[in-house]
């Protein structure tokens, strides 16, 4: 018996050479003719470059993460005798584990010269590094001798993606996620799918198409697929769901967000398909009082009063009794009484303020100045650039 | 995280050592066959293995890629990984617990080595060495393993990276190459043509290009010349006409005798009728002529020497093809001797020559030859790199690659069988050179075409020297480097395409020889060669350059539609053309400009720039609608190779809707060929395979549905069938069917099927021998 074992990636199309002549150089239409007779040329379209003919994979190629690795097992009779139950065995062997691809682990009853048995075997790749197909055959010869070879198919898994995150944390709850993805393989990929599965606490807007008269358009335009070394931005809105952002505590800390689903395709549709583990995201460190901004205009007019509202929530997991104060800057100048009890505040809870200031500098202002005390443990909390704020003169803002 | 993660290499460091230490265990077991009961014990370990790590599997995984994430250096280690990474290497059985990994990558660093050495096709996933089925073959493994590990060890786990792809397939060319060009230096050659020339010429013509003009030396510009240059450099292509004398008979060549001026055509139009006639002359003798012509009117003007100097040496032809070249030379003469005669002169100017050589120089080279028109009675001189001077790189390229084989393979009684047409069994003319074209003798031809060359002056080792320039000398520069490039030898072709330049030198224009080609306007350079020369640098790894080319070309095939568009000549100049010409030339300029348009999307295909490349493509639909359901699929196909089988679905409807208006057999099969590949794009070999067998169905001689069928049944792991389907289109009709794709698949299948693989491709190789010509490319049958 021989044994051989050829990797199935998907066959590629023949690109033909075009070289073409006018009717009134020397060749005539010799050169037409040739391309025409060519069958592997587009019939109508010779020139065109990408022919029709399928031819089938010329090397190993590279395998990636991800992607289904298939393989074609021939088991051909070479001898001139039949020989019997025949078994074929087909494992693949990785740094970890050990999986059995065969189809079927029945043996074949006989196998006669000049026949083969084939079988072709997938397995989406799941680890990176060495990988061994490890194909065994047990068979019994005609004289009644059992026989038994194998043999080792080694192969390296590489990465096919890199992938880079970064959060944003927006003054409101939302949190953004960029993800970088970038392609390392040596063939472009089409990005079939790459969406956000969020963890339970949040909900997930993708910002990655943008709405023209009804109709959504990526907004990677045309281009659908990544070229080797490329990357793209993938950018997702994350809101904590009703029930957790009301228990502000909650989202303290390290917090699970999501992993990433990947899906691509290469060439001929060859598919892979990647998950990210959890991304995890360390959650800002609001100390005990968290001072965040409601509202707030972006643009005000120069020695004009213009009112903020802000929310203070206690964070910690005691009740604070707070005493708000109020200090000037060089630019904002805040109205009203400072030194205002605010009362007790449970842990967990908050309260909102409303507050009126004015800026007597023109241009980008930072709202900054204000002093929390929490009269129990005598600690004072300083809240500096909350916000920025456009000041221009009336004028300006009228016309 | 890192704790974690050294934990779980640790881990699998554990599950490694089992994993040998059942192997040797097997081993151990193997030689009692008893080993089915060893495999399975071990499956069965392995199971377990497995049912504990997958539930944290994919979080494992997820590990390594967010890991990856904050590693910077990851790309240079998966680079250094791909070095392996080039074929499925076969590993033998490890005995030695102890030593296992060293010995392994020795292994490996061994069976990469003797692969490379052996075999051109390493890295193919099925190199399988031949492990037999008894137990003398397992001895046999053993043996060599022994003799792996005393071996010296070269720095471990570096293992011998397998060349890339590409660099493969350059190397072959590379051999061919450098023999080819070293030996010319060796006087000694096969070929006496090109020795007897450049003999002749060195020792005769050389002195005399140079001395009496004093060219080389000085290159004075005249004073006159260069007042000339200077004033009508605000190109008002109207105002420039070349020469009072010349213009006046433009207009009349128009419609009064054009069947004259195709007679009096060098060879374009109405030589080819001509070559059936007896009497006519063959296009030797007319380039002859012309030379004659040359001759004739230099004598009497002594601005052209160079003329001069190049049919002196021609003139005394004492080598084989010009003995050959036949008779009529003197009865062209005497057609030709009226040609001082203005009325001659205008009739060569004809209206098909003027729109298909038409083309606009560059500023520099139009204020050369508008100085040549205006300076007829006193010397031009141009400076040497202004002048194309072509020659023969290598003198021949002559062989037949699949003789070769033969006699490695076959032994020689069945290589003396291989019969192909040569460069001297063929008629020394360009009858004999369509004849080597025809029947694929492409090597041949380039001989061929390089022996013509050599009569022209611009044979072997006359790069360099000054040379004159007919419209046959270009045509076959044009052949040649064109079979050249059809031969994929693209640096030979560049090389020869080097002296050439950008294709604009004045001498490569017409009006620079008044006397040859009096009134004749317009470039001598085939169009299609520049699309040729275009083309060229993306074969070569320079894309870029060959945009910029065509980019240029297109510009120029642009402004001439516009000029005709105003109602002037092609090359801008105010000449009066017919409307029905008009029409004819706006045609023929459109279809060139979408030539180009083509070779540009080719080309940004090549670089896989699809968007642009697809954007390209729907505008050569503009210019070539008959070809929009061809194009379509193509552009379909285009999204099928990136993985957008959404959008490749898009483009093949849109064909179902293009060829719904028109029916016929051609965009039936289209249609279904289109769906058939959607299908393979969806990963369903089974249906697409249905669809090619309907092609077949509708017609059996399809090549293409022939042997995608039989791709997609060796994926539906029908080996045999695949075969089956293969080998019977081949014997089929073999003339057809040796395609190069279609023996690749085959003998590629032979290699999966059975150890006898080798007679198998050899059996294609006596078919090969049989029914093709000596450009056939034999990498195709794997024979090593």
């Amino acid at each position: 018996l021989i044994f051989a074992v050829m990797r199935l990636t998907k066959p590629t199309l023949f690109t033909n050479i075009p070289v073409t002549c006018e009717e009134r150089d020397l060749p005539g239409n010799l050169f037409n003719q040739l391309m025409k007779d060519d069958p592997s040329t587009v019939k109508g379209a010779e020139t065109l470059m990408l022919g029709e003919m399928l031819t089938l994979p010329q090397n190993f190629g590279n395998i990636f993460l991800g992607e289904t690795f298939s393989s074609y097992i021939s088991v051909h009779n070479d001898s001139s005798q039949v020989v019997k139950d025949i078994l074929v065995k087909a494992d693949l062997q990785t740094s970890s584990q050990r999986l059995n691809l065969s189809a079927s682990s029945a043996a074949v009853a006989e196998l006669k010269p000049d026949c083969c048995i084939d079988d072709v075997i997938h397995h989406e790749v799941k680890e990176i590094g060495t990988h061994i197909l490890v194909c065994a055959v047990s068979y019994t010869t005609q004289t009644g001798e059992k026989m038994y070879f194998r043999k080792f198919f080694k192969f390296q898994v590489l990465k096919p993606l890199d992938v880079k995150t970064k959060f944003y944390n927006a003054e409101t709850d939302e949190v953004f996620l960029e993800a970088q993805i970038q392609n390392i393989t040596t063939s472009p990929m089409f990005m079939e799918k790459v969406s956000l599965e969020p963890s339970m606490m949040y909900n997930v807007a993708e910002l990655n198409t943008v709405d023209t008269a009804g109709v959504s358009e990526s907004t990677f335009g045309a281009r659908t697929y990544l070229q080797p070394m490329d990357t793209r931005q993938y950018l997702y809105c994350l809101k904590p769901k009703q029930e957790f952002a009301e228990k502000a505590g909650v989202i303290k800390g390290v917090t699970v967000i999501g992993k990433l689903d990947i899906v691509w395709k290469t060439n001929l549709g060859e598919r892979g398909r990647l998950q990210t583990s959890q991304l995890q995201r360390m959650a800002p460190g609001y100390g005990d009082v968290r001072l965040s901004l409601e509202t707030i205009p972006d643009t005000v007019n120069l020695e004009e009063p213009f009112d903020i509202t802000c929310k203070v929530t206690n964070c910690s997991e005691r009740t604070m009794d707070l005493v708000l104060e109020m200090c000037n800057t060089n630019s904002i100048h805040w109205c009203g009484v400072s030194g205002r009890q605010l009362g007790k505040l449970h842990p967990s809870s908050s309260l909102h303020l409303a507050l009126t200031l004015l800026s007597s500098v023109q241009g980008l202002q930072s709202v900054s100045g204000l002093r929390l005390t929490d009269t129990f443990l005598k600690r004072t909390y300083e809240y500096d650039d909350i916000a920025q704020v456009c000041v221009v003169s009336s004028e300006v803002k009228q016309s | 995280s890192n704790a974690k993660d050294a934990k779980s290499t640790s881990d699998e460091d554990d599950s490694r050592d089992i994993v040998q230490q059942k192997t040797q265990e097997e081993e151990i077991l193997f030689h009692e066959e008893t080993i089915d009961l060893g495999g399975d014990e071990f499956e069965s370990e392995g199971n377990e293995t497995v049912s504990e790590n997958s539930n944290n599997f994919v979080d494992k995984l997820n590990e390594q890629m967010m890991e990856s994430v904050i590693i910077s250096d990851s790309p240079n280690n998966s680079e250094d990984d791909t070095g392996e990474l080039g074929c499925l290497q076969e590993i033998v059985d490890q005995m030695e617990a102890k030593h296992n990994q060293k010995v392994q990558a020795e292994v490996d660093k061994e069976e990469f080595l003797s692969n490379e050495s052996e075999t051109e096709h390493e890295e193919t996933p099925k190199d399988i060495s031949e492990i037999g089925t008894d137990d003398q073959a397992s001895l046999k493994e053993e043996s060599i393993q022994e003799t792996v590990k005393e071996e010296p060890k070269l720095g471990n786990n570096v293992p011998v990276e397998p060349k890339p792809n590409n660099i493969d397939e350059s190397k072959p060319e590379d051999q061919i190459l450098s023999p080819s060009t070293t030996k010319p230096s060796s006087e000694a050659e096969p070929i006496p043509v090109c020795t007897i020339f450049s003999q002749a010429n060195n020792a005769s013509t050389q002195p005399q290009l140079f001395l009496p003009d004093g060219f080389e030396p000085q290159m004075v510009k005249s004073p006159s010349f260069s007042s000339i240059i200077e004033t009508p450099v605000k190109s008002n292509p109207q105002v420039v006409q070349p020469s009072p004398s010349l213009s006046k008979f433009f207009g009349d060549t128009v419609n009064t005798n054009t069947l004259a001026s195709d007679f009096f055509d060098s060879f374009t139009t109405s030589n080819f009728i001509s070559v059936s006639n007896p009497n006519a002359s063959s296009s030797v003798p007319e380039q002859m002529s012309s030379l004659s012509n040359g001759e004739d009117s230099s004598s009497s003007n002594p601005t052209f020497p160079l003329q001069n100097g190049r049919s002196e040496a021609g003139g005394p032809p004492s080598s084989l093809e010009i003995t050959q070249s036949p008779k009529p030379f003197s009865q062209i003469q005497a057609v030709f001797a009226g040609s001082d005669d203005p009325f001659a002169t205008a009739l060569n100017m004809s209206e098909l020559d003027r729109r298909n050589d038409a083309w606009i120089p560059s500023e520099e080279t139009r204020n050369v030859l508008i100085s040549v028109a205006t300076q007829q009675y006193s010397a031009v001189f141009i400076e040497k790199e202004n002048l194309t001077m072509p020659g023969l790189k290598f003198d021949n390229i002559q062989g037949d690659a699949v003789k070769d084989l033969m006699l490695r393979f076959l032994g020689e009684q069945a290589a003396v069988k291989r019969q192909v047409l040569n460069a001297n069994s063929v008629e020394q003319s360009f009858v004999g050179l369509k004849q080597l074209i025809s029947s694929k003798n492409w090597r041949a031809a380039v001989d061929l075409c390089g022996r013509l060359l050599t009569a022209h002056g611009q044979g072997y080792k006359k790069s360099g020297l000054p040379a004159s320039h007919t419209t046959d000398s270009l045509q076959l520069w044009f052949v040649r480097l064109a079979l050249l490039v059809k031969l994929n030898l693209f640096q030979n072709a560049e090389m020869e395409f080097e002296p050439f330049g950008n294709l604009d030198q004045p001498d490569l224009y017409y009006e620079y020889y008044p006397n040859v080609y009096p009134g004749r306007k317009g470039s001598m350079v085939p169009f299609s060669m520049r699309i040729l020369h275009a083309e060229l640098p993306q074969y070569l790894g320079n894309p870029q350059e060959s945009l910029d080319r065509l980019h240029s070309m297109k510009t120029i095939c642009a402004k001439i539609l516009e000029n005709l568009e105003q109602g002037l000549a092609e090359d801008g100049s105010m000449t009066n053309i017919t409307q029905e010409n008009r029409q004819a030339s706006v045609q023929l300029w459109r279809s060139r400009l979408g030539r180009v348009m083509y070779s540009m999307a080719n080309c940004l295909l090549m670089m896989k720039d699809y968007v642009l490349a697809v954007d390209t493509y729907h505008t050569v639909i503009k210019y070539y609608p008959q070809q929009e359901p061809q194009l379509l699929s193509g552009i379909g196909r285009i999204f099928l190779q990136i993985g957008d089988i959404k959008t490749a679905e898009k483009y093949f409807q849109d064909v179902e809707k293009v060829t719904h208006k028109l029916d016929g057999l051609q965009s039936q099969i289209m249609v279904l060929m289109n769906r058939a590949f959607l299908h393979l794009g969806q990963n369903n070999f089974a249906e697409a395979h249905r669809f090619f067998t309907e092609i077949l169905r509708i017609d059996s001689s399809n090549a293409v549905a022939n042997n995608n069928a039989a791709v997609c049944l060796l994926y539906l792991g029908k080996l045999k069938d695949s075969l089956r389907q293969l080998e019977g289109m081949v014997q089929q009709d073999p003339k057809h069917y040796l395609h190069e794709s279609v023996l690749f698949n085959l003998t590629t299948m032979y290699e999966l099927e059975s150890s006898r693989s080798m007679q198998k491709k050899q059996a294609l190789l006596e078919a090969v021998a049989i029914k093709e010509g000596d450009s056939f490319n034999t990498q195709c049958l794997k024979l090593g």
